[in-house]
């Protein structure tokens, strides 16, 4: 294995404003742990606690979306994995990605989606999040049942942007990128 | 009727429902992975006590962040008290937030919306007063 080279690694986080990342397989009380880390880390910082709440909201929303898709695909916890990166962008706002594995005809369904709710406006938005809110749960959902998208694209600076990787005929890697 | 109490932790808010004085109140952030878990408890008793008892019923909220899970609850229990409005129940909802973060009250003006019955959104200078 190659020698891992933490002052490039460094030199990445910092030049990418990487203000927390993660990877590996979440659990209920990382999400949490990485959270109020996050918390804190933006409360030093002074951000006022709307964009705090906002970047807090959209973390959380992102990770226990994958958490819930590995659940309902069957999978086993350790496969509920995802690459999480909380940094800002050239202009000092607040980014949010996580990325995780997909089966690709689900990768597809959600580019698609995202891309669906990149061409509304902020009130298209609103009535498409209490649209999905007075829509029956799948049984025994107790997940947002597809709201964490819609209220994402509300909070976000702009449109949420995706990509999506094939890693063999079946599986692809799914990337969410949110700018608060 | 008894009350019914859930103690708060990271993610999730403490709750009371108090029989006698008719009043739920809820303290705390909301982030569950399944809120419905959570919640279901609190859906039955407000269930029952709308049923069983004539009194009024106030929710006294000091919610602060709440994933789209909770909302979704949040939305099923503000529905109930829609149905006992209808019926002319004295129903009604206290949402208190901190001047610091109006996200709070964004998110409680947008359940406003949606509610027939008295609902107020106060701002207090310290959350955890």
């Amino acid at each position: 294995m190659d020698q891992i080279d933490l002052f490039s690694l460094q030199q990445t986080y910092n030049r990418q404003r990487i203000m927390l990342c993660f990877n590996g397989p979440l659990t209920k009380s990382l999400i949490e742990e990485i959270g109020f880390a996050l918390r804190n880390y933006m409360q030093r910082e002074n951000a006022p606690a709307s964009s705090s709440m906002d970047v807090f909201g959209a973390y959380v929303e992102m990770t226990q979306n994958i958490r819930h898709y590995a659940a309902a695909k069957g999978w086993h916890e350790s496969e509920a994995a995802a690459t999480v990166v909380v940094g800002r962008d050239e202009n000092g706002r607040y980014v949010v990605s996580a990325g995780n594995v997909v089966e690709s005809a689900d990768g597809q369904a959600l580019a698609e989606r995202v891309a669906e709710l990149a061409t509304m406006d902020k009130s298209t938005l609103k009535s498409a999040y209490k649209d999905q809110l007075r829509k029956p749960r799948a049984d025994g959902s107790g997940s947002g049942a597809g709201l964490g998208l819609i209220d994402m694209a509300r909070k976000a600076a702009e449109p949420l942007t995706c990509s999506l990787r094939a890693l063999d005929d079946k599986r692809a890697f799914f990337s969410l990128r949110v700018v608060m | 009727m008894d009350d019914l109490k859930i103690e708060g932790s990271q993610s999730t808010p403490a709750i009371f429902c108090d029989a006698v004085h008719g009043v739920v109140e809820m303290r705390g952030d909301s982030y569950p992975e399944n809120s419905f878990e959570l919640f279901s408890p609190v859906v039955a008793w407000i269930e029952r006590y709308l049923r069983d008892s004539g009194q009024a019923l106030m929710l006294r909220l000091h919610l602060l962040y709440l994933n789209t899970s909770s909302v979704k609850i949040m939305m099923d229990i503000f529905d109930l008290l829609n149905d006992a409005h209808a019926k002319g129940r004295a129903v009604s909802v206290h949402w208190f937030y901190d001047e610091q973060n109006e996200r709070v009250a964004e998110l409680a003006e947008e359940f406003r919306e949606d509610c027939d019955f008295p609902f107020a959104i106060s701002c207090q200078a310290d959350s955890h007063a």
